[in-house]
């Protein structure tokens, strides 16, 4: 924030939340990993959205900057298809987590697959 | 439309961007400016949203929206399928007829229904966080923008950051740093937030243009008055005054960096709409005063006490033949709950802070609508697919 003591605030005192203290897992750790394979996603994306970009340019400009990156503004038609790469990219990439696991096995137990 | 970014640069001087600001204002009702696809222009919008500071921060956001909705939809499908496995497993059937608190120590503790809340909460967490880091870090930019605007027109903006706000509104509703009040940046991040729920129809407020578009005018079709409360970032608002150009539009909330930010975007749309930080049920305005008074999905977020007195001051400030349309979640004839559907209910009380969300569900407030005098209708318009249906009417001889 802003050193600024002086300007204008609109903020005033909240309540404080406590979901950052939630454990799910059985472990905080195991907890951690979650979101930072979310995280890890969102930066994979961000690299992928960069390359499709940068592609198009070189194809149709013949060069690329930072910030013909940053400024391009994609179709209508590239929109649509970026977007339904990235949501295969999540199916494929987490789908596992929504495996049955009806029939899993706590850690140690012996293996008894007859 | 303004182009707030452009005009204002990094650590602009407000005096400066005042009047590049005021001599831009009053060509500024036109739509949106949009970039044209593959051009090499400023970052500028999508609609009516500008666009992120940066393309990574933009598609991280992005990227997060995607899975919350795989998370909502293949993943919540697994764990309502497990959820079943479970029931079958205590000899329950699928639409056993269990309590809250019986269905969320059946559930909680299983992997695959744990792994989605987490999931899910996690996924929320990055969200807000990416944009609390990108405002927070910038906030020199950021606040220069909402200085610059303080004081524009056309519609007034008014803030009470030290009037004794009662502890309700205070929570971090959807976990949202800062809640609606405790952060400057409280309407920047609803903002780009709310993408993630919306999933694409937040670009140019599509929601709430449509609720506008359906909201039912007085008998008399006089509208020469319209308040929204709890508006929030002013979208409703703003579309209300689309939809009633000649119309006193108001929007009240109490989050001063919600209101704030409404008016930064009323200011560069043109749009003249007054804002202001004002509670519900303290609204300051006179007897009588609005032909229409309506609220978007704001009832789940507020106290019984605080309800109850929100339908008090409607009764008091809506016209005799006005409306009083307060949208949210349906609470008749709503679907029995599932075991899994309490349990959701139950996290997303818990540890997405929808603080009053159980309450609002046994609030009754229809029955408090018409207690408090208003004729109800629950019949139509529905303003909203699949939410509730609450066109009151103030009788004209009240």
């Amino acid at each position: 924030m802003a050193d600024d003591k002086n300007r204008p605030k609109a903020a005033s005192d909240f309540i404080k939340g406590d979901t950052d203290a939630a454990v799910f897992l059985g472990n905080p750790h195991i907890d951690n990993l979650m979101s930072i394979v979310i995280a890890i996603g969102a930066e994979i994306w961000a690299d992928r959205q960069r390359s499709r970009i940068i592609e198009h340019l070189l194809d149709t400009k013949g060069k690329v900057t930072t910030k013909m990156i940053e400024q391009f503004v994609p179709s209508e038609e590239q929109k649509a298809a970026w977007a339904a790469e990235r949501d295969t990219m999540t199916k494929r990439v987490y789908g596992v987590l929504a495996r049955d696991t009806s029939a899993g096995r706590p850690f140690g137990e012996p293996f008894n697959n007859k | 439309m303004l182009d707030r970014r452009t005009l204002m640069g990094v650590s602009a001087a407000v005096t400066s961007a005042l009047g590049v600001l005021t001599g831009r204002a009053a060509h500024a009702k036109s739509e949106p400016k949009v970039n044209p696809a593959g051009t090499l222009a400023p970052r500028g919008r999508f609609g009516r949203m500008e666009r992120l500071a940066n393309l990574d921060l933009e598609s991280r956001q992005d990227f997060l929206m995607s899975f919350r909705t795989w998370a909502n939809s293949d993943l919540s499908r697994a764990a309502l399928s497990r959820s079943e496995v479970i029931l079958a497993g205590k000899g329950l059937k699928k639409d056993a007829d269990l309590t809250q608190p019986e269905a969320v120590a059946l559930l909680e503790n299983d992997p695959l229904i744990a792994t989605s809340t987490r999931a899910w909460l996690s996924c929320q967490q990055l969200s807000w966080n990416g944009l609390k880091e990108e405002f927070e870090n910038n906030s020199d930019k950021y606040l220069s923008e909402l200085e610059a605007a303080d004081k524009m027109g056309p519609g007034t903006l008014e803030l009470n950051p030290s009037y004794p706000w009662p502890d309700y509104v205070k929570h971090e509703i959807h976990i949202q740093p800062g809640g609606y009040v405790g952060n400057e940046f409280a309407g920047h991040m609803y903002h780009y937030g709310t993408n993630g729920f919306y999933t694409g129809r937040n670009h140019n407020d599509e929601l709430h243009v449509g609720v506008a578009n359906a909201m039912p005018l007085p008998k008399d079709g006089k509208v020469l008055r319209i308040l929204d409360v709890g508006t929030g970032i002013g979208q409703l608002a703003m579309a209300l005054k689309e939809r009633f150009p000649n119309a006193e539009v108001w929007g009240i909330d109490a989050g001063g960096p919600m209101v704030r930010y409404a008016h930064l975007r009323a200011v560069e749309r043109g749009l003249d709409v007054n804002f202001a930080q004002r509670l519900g049920e303290d609204t300051k305005f006179p007897d009588n005063y609005f032909d229409i008074v309506t609220s978007y999905i704001m009832f789940h977020e507020v106290s019984p006490e605080g309800t109850k007195a929100h339908v008090k001051e409607a009764m008091r400030i809506v016209r005799p033949g006005g409306i009083y349309y307060p949208l949210d979640f349906k609470l008749t004839g709503a679907p029995k709950r599932t075991a899994y559907g309490h349990y959701r209910s139950w996290w997303d009380h818990r540890w997405n802070n929808e603080v009053w969300t159980i309450k609002f569900r046994q609030n009754g407030l229809p029955d408090l609508i018409r207690q408090a005098g208003f004729e109800l209708n629950e019949k139509e318009p529905e303003l909203l697919k699949g939410f509730g249906i609450l066109n009151a009417t103030k009788p004209a001889q009240a």
